[in-house]
């Protein structure tokens, strides 16, 4: 008897670096430290049954990685997932799971959107986050965003604005007792690819600095106030509610 | 540009006399930088990051201030290649497991990073804290093989200390070099502190008590250290058993350029320095808790090493001559180690490693216990080994139990009866084809073969004979399935220090060459035969850095200037940076790789002792080039080779009377396409 848990989970601090590749084994040995009855593929070379929607580029931060596990027999999900977090390496976290009904719709279809992040130093935050606010609201109201991702293949020319549904831009505090500006975007994942470095080419006209950080903050559907996250349904703003997150 | 980072630079390496503060032991300590947060955004813009971030699960962490010693533990290749390393995950566990002593892990950053740390000025660092290499007590570094040389030069140059060890003063780390390569140390003898050649268990935890009682006396006082107090630290050194201090010996030579003799020149230094011998393994049940990457490297295993040491006395063999006699480990102890292992790291392969691992006493009962313990598991076993002939098909089968029979490698090294006879491998050709009939009638599909030219006295009947044995095998192979594939792996043989063969002289590549395209001509008609080789080229370096002497160095070190590193790799071509360094230095490869020597020309080694009888070795050499055997001392008489009366050690075994080996096939094939390169080859080695 099969059993199906989708997770969400995050991928920070170090394991930012780790290649999709290799995050399969990274979890397989995960799970086999925590002693989960993980299932395994028929066949000559097996392989766990852990299947993630799709890949974050490396370096990319993220608390909203998906996975769906299937086990071949039943397990206690509080207690055996939180044993799997605290075993695989640090940085990923299990924050989230749901049991799979059969039936269910595929994971990759309740991920329509992502909300994305966009972390700077906190350098010049009052007038970057004035130029944000500017170029989002005029980003929006157009209708064509065309930029060029430049790539050792070949240079390709992107058009951003289909896949924006909403984004807007605010402060914080940093760990350091700073504030810094940060850039919140939801993305559809349907259509072709936008990703959050194509939505800075569009925001800057080689006035506004690389992010320090791209994070990938939750997946699910896009709402008004910002993200309807797939696993949890809690609603995830566009504006970071720093209290709520720090809780 | 608005939000732009603020510039942030490297913190600044202290000059040279002011970093004695980071050296002080324990609370009395400054703790150095880390460089993370300068490494970090540097990490995007390079080949494989994950290699250079540390956070492994089994990696240890310890306070600067807390350690009274602190060692730098490295091997001189990148991560994928030398984090599996053995020797280093020992070292790493029980220098660790002393509460006053601190081990970090470093590994040679690839080109692309090593030009952005020149760039913004971040030194070798350690993957645990980011630690920069100069604020350590000891670099030790193990040399499974030569081709790290160069790298070893570039880890110290770029971790700000000194290449050169007579200019390295009382505030910079210790060099100290382990391995095999090891057992000459000569063409790294001006730029390391001091060489160990041998187990290194008990004598690394000498160094360290060595270590400890010198920083308490000379670096723990309240006045700052004498003048004589880094030379204090390297007789401290010498007078630890095995450990060799190149500058406490000087090579005296003749008037013809030949080596006359290595002379002590310090008061009180052996004049022989002994290799070091652990004599019983079960007290060293070690690397307990491997390190689990988190990104690809060569081997992503738990490995289990079941033996040490090698007496089947392959001529060629480096590995089989210096890491004698034969230690086992109990069988009861591999399967702790084993069950622990796999489930403490979640590893789905296991390794059992050894020099010729299907030699063990027991290894059926090993075999058929683990087989056992992990059948209809997703845990899968190897006995993985470059050089074994000792494995039979039975032992295949059993091992391979949860998957497929693909692969299996033999390696007959030579391809005529009396080369065999030559290099002392005793495997017939009788054998090896009823193994072949016996592996593919069992169902396995591929079979490989080792070989190698450019062996002593061969000749071009006995370089054919290795296109014959193939194409014998392939007939074999298609009778039982026309599906089933043969391959002939040929690579050039580097003769090696303390060895029968260290007298012989090396095929240059153009000699090599020549022999290869014989046997792809012998083999054209024959399609499904496969041939492989190794660019012959491989091991011109190889050869003169093995046996190379003190001269030697100066190349060593040109070439690092003219930016040879990874001289292994297919990848980075050094070989012409090389010639140019052999010229400029006017270090002669006929002089040092493809001449023969006789018995009276001293060689650069003679004064390191790795236990064997040097008029021994001189006889095996003698009755090799008259095609005479000899057998393995573990289940026949003994031959004198000198090792266990000179170290007063025996072989560890369960063999109680003799028997016979069957020849027999060695590890289940991968199924690469291309030879693996000499760090690969080397990778899993102690």
């Amino acid at each position: 008897m099969t059993q199906r848990y989708r997770i969400r989970w995050t991928k920070e601090g170090r394991t930012r670096y780790i290649s999709a590749r290799d995050l399969t084994s990274v979890w397989e040995r995960g799970l086999r430290r925590a002693d989960l009855p993980i299932a395994y593929s028929e066949g000559f070379t097996p392989h766990p049954k852990v299947s993630f929607p799709d890949a974050l580029p490396v370096g990319y931060a993220s608390t909203g990685e998906y996975a769906e596990l299937t086990f071949v027999a039943p397990i206690v999900p509080d207690r055996d997932l939180a044993r799997l977090s605290a075993t695989l390496p640090t940085g990923m976290d299990i924050t989230t799971y749901l049991a799979v009904p059969d039936g269910a719709p595929k994971l990759a279809r309740m991920l329509k959107a992502t909300l994305w992040e966009l972390v700077w130093p906190p350098n010049d935050v009052a007038e970057l986050t004035e130029l944000l606010h500017r170029r989002s609201r005029e980003l929006v109201a157009s209708e064509r965003a065309e930029v060029v991702r430049r790539r050792p293949d070949g240079d390709r020319i992107i058009d951003v604005r289909p896949a924006l549904l909403t984004l807007a831009a605010s402060t914080r505090p940093t760990e350091g007792g700073d504030v810094c500006t940060v850039l919140r975007a939801v993305l559809r994942n349907d259509g072709p690819t936008v990703r959050p470095t194509d939505l800075h080419a569009a925001l800057s006209r080689d006035d506004i600095a690389e992010p320090l950080r791209y994070r990938r903050v939750a997946q699910g559907e896009a709402v008004d106030a910002g993200l309807r996250e797939a696993l949890s349904d809690a609603v995830v703003p566009l504006v970071p509610d720093v209290d709520a997150e720090a809780a | 540009m608005l939000g732009a980072a603020t510039a942030r630079r490297a913190p600044a390496t202290p000059p040279r006399g002011e970093r004695l503060g980071f050296r002080a032991p324990g609370a009395a300590a400054t703790t150095p930088p880390s460089y993370w947060d300068v490494l970090e955004p540097l990490l995007e813009q390079v080949r494989k990051p994950a290699q250079y971030v540390g956070g492994e699960h089994n990696q240890i962490l310890s306070a600067w201030n807390a350690a009274s010693t602190r060692w730098l533990l490295c091997y001189p290749d990148t991560y994928e290649v030398g984090q599996p390393n053995q020797g280093i995950q020992i070292l790493y566990e029980i220098l660790n497991e002393r509460s006053e002593t601190l081990a970090e892990r470093a590994y040679a950053p690839w080109i692309d990073l090593e030009e952005r740390q020149r760039e913004q000025g971040i030194p070798t660092f350690s993957l645990e804290h980011h630690r920069p290499l100069w604020a350590f007590d000891v670099l030790a570094v193990t040399l499974p093989h030569e081709l790290g040389h160069t790298n070893l030069l570039n880890l110290l140059d770029l971790g700000g200390v000194s290449i050169r060890a007579d200019q390295r003063g009382v505030d910079d780390p210790i060099v100290l070099v382990g391995g095999h390569a090891a057992y000459n140390p000569e063409p790294l003898a001006p730029f390391i502190d001091a060489a160990v050649m041998g187990d290194g268990e008990e004598v690394t935890l000498e160094v360290d008590d060595a270590l400890a009682a010198w920083k308490r006396d000379h670096l723990a006082a309240d006045t700052a250290p004498g003048p004589d107090a880094r030379q204090d630290l390297l007789r401290r050194l010498a007078a630890v058993e095995g450990v060799y201090v190149p500058a406490f010996y000087a090579p005296r030579y003749l008037d013809d350029g030949r080596l006359r003799q290595t002379v002590p020149i310090e008061p009180g230094v052996p004049a022989l320095v002994p290799k070091r011998t652990v004599q019983d393994l079960e007290q060293w049940a070690y690397p307990r808790k491997q390190i689990v990457p988190m990104t690809e490297t060569v081997h992503e295993r738990f490995s289990v090493e079941i033996f040490r040491g090698c007496t089947r006395g392959c001529r060629f063999c480096q590995a089989g001559m210096i890491t004698r006699p034969v230690r086992e480990r109990r069988p009861e102890t591999i399967q702790k180690l084993v069950e622990d292992g796999v489930r403490d790291t979640g590893f789905n392969e296991v390794g059992l490693l050894s020099l010729s691992s299907a030699d063990h006493s027991a290894i059926g009962p090993i075999a058929r216990d683990l087989a056992d313990a992990y059948e209809g598991t997703t845990t899968s076993l190897s006995l993985p080994s470059t050089r074994v002939d000792a494995f039979n098909v039975t032992l295949s089968n059993e091992l391979s139990r949860n998957g497929r029979r693909t692969g299996l490698t033999f390696a007959p090294e030579a391809g005529s009866e009396r080369m065999r006879a030559v290099i002392n491998k005793m495997v017939s050709e009788e054998d090896l084809l009823r193994t072949a009939e016996t592996a593919f009638s069992e169902g396995w599909r591929h079979i490989k073969l080792y070989f190698m030219v450019g062996l002593p006295t061969e000749t071009d009947e006995d370089v054919l004979a290795i296109a014959d044995l193939g194409i014998k095998t392939y007939g074999i192979a298609r009778k039982h399935g026309k599906a089933n594939k043969v391959t002939i792996s040929v690579g050039g043989f580097v003769p090696k220090p303390h060895t029968p063969f260290q007298w012989c002289a090396q095929d240059p590549p153009d000699e090599i060459h020549r022999k290869l395209s014989l046997i792809r001509h012998a083999i054209k008609d024959h399609g499904g035969l496969k041939l492989r080789t190794n660019d012959p080229e491989e091991g011109v370096i190889e050869g003169l850095l093995a046996r190379g002497d003190r001269r030697v160095a100066a190349a060593v070190e040109r070439a690092w200037q003219l930016g040879a590193r990874f001289d292994g790799w297919h990848e980075m071509p050094t070989l012409d940076t090389w010639l140019q360094a052999l010229e400029e230095t006017g270090i002669s490869l006929e002089w040092f790789s493809y001449r023969e020597r006789d018995d009276k020309e001293a060689l650069p080694w003679d004064h390191l002792d790795s236990g064997l009888d040097k008029t021994w070795l001189w006889e095996d050499w003698q009755d090799a080039r008259s095609d005479k055997e000899l057998d393995d001392c573990r289940w026949s008489a003994c031959y004198d080779c000198g090792v266990c009366p000179g170290l007063s050690i025996e072989h560890d075994t369960g063999y109680t009377g003799g028997f016979q080996l069957p020849v027999l096939p060695q590890g289940l094939g991968g199924g690469s396409q291309q030879l693996p390169t000499a760090p690969e080859r080397y990778a899993s080695g102690g």
